[in-house]
C-alpha cells in the first residue's frame, strides 16, 4: 500500500487575541479516518483549514506525505480532497461547467466527478446558484473526490443532506477509507459521527 | 510544446474561459465599464466638444483627458476580478486547484481583453467627438495597445493584493498610485506624439518595458499574496 501519513503537531492558530488551536496534535495513516469534535468555535474548521494548507498555523508543524516524500504546503493544497461548509462555486455556471473547469485546473477528467454526481441524484444542468444547500453540499463531495485524492478533509461532511444524500456520501467515504490506496480522513463535526474506521478521535471541546 | 508548459496554459485559458463566460452571463463588468467610459465621454464631449478646445492646447489636453477616461473606467470596473472570488467564497476552491502563476495569466488575459474592447469601443467615439486630428494614427494605435496592456496589468496586480484586504476601495487607490503614474505619464506623451505627428522617442520602449516589469513582477509576487 502506499505510503501516505498526516502527522501534525502543536498546531497553534489565533486571530488576533483570540487563541482557537493551542497546540493540537495528531497522526493519520492509510485506511483510517480521524474524527475531530468539539463545540462552536473550538477550532475545528480551522484546524482542517491549516491541514489544507488554506490557512497557515502559527505554529506547529504539519507533516503530510506520500509515497517516499514530504509534500510541502503548495503541493499539499493541490492534492488534497476538501469539504467544507464555505467552500462555493459559480453560481453563473451550471454544475457541469463548474466541475468541468476545476476538472481542468486539476488537469484531470471530470468524468469521475460526474460519476459521484450520477450516484448522488444531482442534476448537472443546473445553474449552481439555484442550488439548495443540500445539494450543494453534494456538488462539494464530487469537486471534493474529482481528482481521486488520498487525503479527504471533511468539515461536517454530512451537513444539511438529507436521508439519501448522508447514506450516499456515507459510502463515498466508505469506499475512500477501503479502496483509495493510501486512502485517509479527518473527518471535524460538532458531535461524535458514527462512522466505519474511525480509529482516533480528538476533542477539541473545552 | 513541452508537457508541462502546454498543461499550465491550459490552466490559464480555462480561468480565461470561465471568466467571459461567467462576464457574459452577467455583464456586470462590461456594463461599469461602459457605462462609465460612454458617460465620461459624453460629458467630456458636451463641455468641450469639436469647438470647445483650442486645435493648439486640444494637442496638450486630449490625449490627457482620453487616458483619465479610460483609467477611471477600468479603475471602476477591473478590481472585481479577484475581489469577486473573495466575496462570493469562490477563492477557496482555486486555491485548493488552480496553480497560482496560471490563475494570474489567466486573470490578466481576460483584464486585457476587457481594456482592449474598451480602447476599441471608446478612441474613436473620443476622436470623434472631440475633432481630434491623429497625424499619426499607428503610433496612436501602439500607444493604446502598450498603455492598455500596462493598465491592464498594474490593475490586476493591485486588484489581487487588495482582494483579502478590509478596506479594499482605499487601499486600490492608494496602491494604483504609484503603479500606474508612470505608465500613464508614459502613454500621454505618447499619445501626444501620435497627434502632432512627432516620432515615439523613448516613451515607446519605456512604455514596453513598463508592462515587461509589471507583468513579471506580477507573476513573481502573486503566489506570495493569493496563497497563505
Amino acid at each position: 500500500m502506499p505510503k501516505t501519513t498526516l502527522h501534525f503537531e502543536k498546531v497553534r492558530r489565533r486571530f488576533g487575541r483570540l487563541s482557537v488551536l493551542q497546540g493540537v496534535t495528531g497522526t493519520v495513516t492509510p485506511g483510517e479516518a480521524l474524527l475531530v469534535t468539539g463545540p462552536n468555535g473550538s477550532g475545528k474548521s480551522t484546524l482542517l483549514r491549516c491541514l489544507a494548507g488554506v490557512l497557515a498555523p502559527d505554529g506547529g508543524q504539519i507533516a503530510y506525505r506520500e509515497g517516499e516524500r514530504d509534500l510541502d504546503i503548495g503541493e499539499r493544497r493541490l492534492r488534497v480532497g476538501y469539504v467544507a461548509p464555505d467552500l462555493a462555486f459559480y453560481s453563473e455556471l451550471t454544475v457541469a461547467e463548474n466541475l468541468q473547469f476545476f476538472a481542468r485546473l486539476r488537469r484531470v477528467s471530470p468524468d469521475r466527478g460526474f460519476a459521484i454526481l450520477d450516484r448522488l441524484a444531482l442534476p448537472t444542468d443546473r445553474m449552481a446558484g439555484t442550488l439548495s444547500s443540500g445539494m450543494r453540499q453534494r456538488l462539494r463531495w464530487a469537486w471534493a473526490l474529482l481528482h481521486r485524492p488520498r487525503l479527504l478533509l471533511l468539515d461536517e461532511p454530512f451537513q444539511n443532506l438529507d436521508a439519501p444524500g448522508e447514506e450516499g456520501t456515507r459510502e463515498l467515504l466508505r469506499e475512500h477509507l477501503e479502496s483509495t490506496p493510501g486512502g485517509l480522513a479527518v473527518i471535524a463535526n460538532p458531535s461524535s459521527l458514527e462512522i466505519d474506521r474511525v480509529t482516533a478521535r480528538l476533542d477539541l471541546g473545552r | 510544446m513541452s508537457p508541462l508548459a502546454s498543461t499550465w496554459a491550459a490552466e490559464a485559458l480555462a480561468v480565461f474561459a470561465k471568466e467571459w463566460r461567467c462576464e457574459l452571463r452577467t455583464r456586470i463588468a462590461l456594463n461599469t465599464l461602459g457605462l462609465f467610459a460612454v458617460t465620461t465621454l459624453v460629458v467630456a464631449g458636451v463641455s468641450l466638444g469639436p469647438l470647445g478646445v483650442a486645435k493648439a492646447q486640444g494637442s496638450a489636453l486630449l490625449p490627457v483627458l482620453l487616458w483619465l477616461i479610460l483609467l477611471f473606467s477600468v479603475a471602476a470596473g477591473l478590481p472585481r476580478a479577484f475581489v469577486q472570488e473573495e466575496e462570493t467564497q469562490t477563492a477557496t476552491a482555486l486555491r485548493l486547484c488552480a496553480t497560482p502563476s496560471a490563475l494570474f495569466c489567466g486573470k490578466l488575459l481576460y483584464a486585457l481583453t476587457l481594456v482592449a474592447g474598451l480602447e476599441v469601443l471608446i478612441t474613436p467615439l473620443y476622436v470623434m467627438i472631440m475633432n481630434l486630428q491623429v497625424a499619426r494614427p499607428g503610433l496612436l494605435a501602439a500607444a493604446l495597445a502598450a498603455g492598455g496592456f500596462g493598465l491592464a496589468a498594474g490593475s490586476t496586480l493591485v486588484a489581487a493584493i487588495i482582494a483579502q484586504a478590509r478596506s479594499k476601495g482605499t487601499l486600490f487607490s492608494v496602491l494604483s498610485f504609484p503603479i500606474l503614474l508612470p505608465l500613464l505619464i508614459l502613454a500621454v506623451e505618447l499619445t501626444r506624439n501620435a497627434v502632432v505627428g512627432d516620432p515615439p522617442g523613448m516613451a515607446l520602449p519605456q512604455l514596453l518595458l513598463y508592462d515587461a516589469s509589471v507583468s513579471i513582477f506580477g507573476l513573481m509576487l502573486f503566489p506570495v499574496v493569493w496563497n497563505p
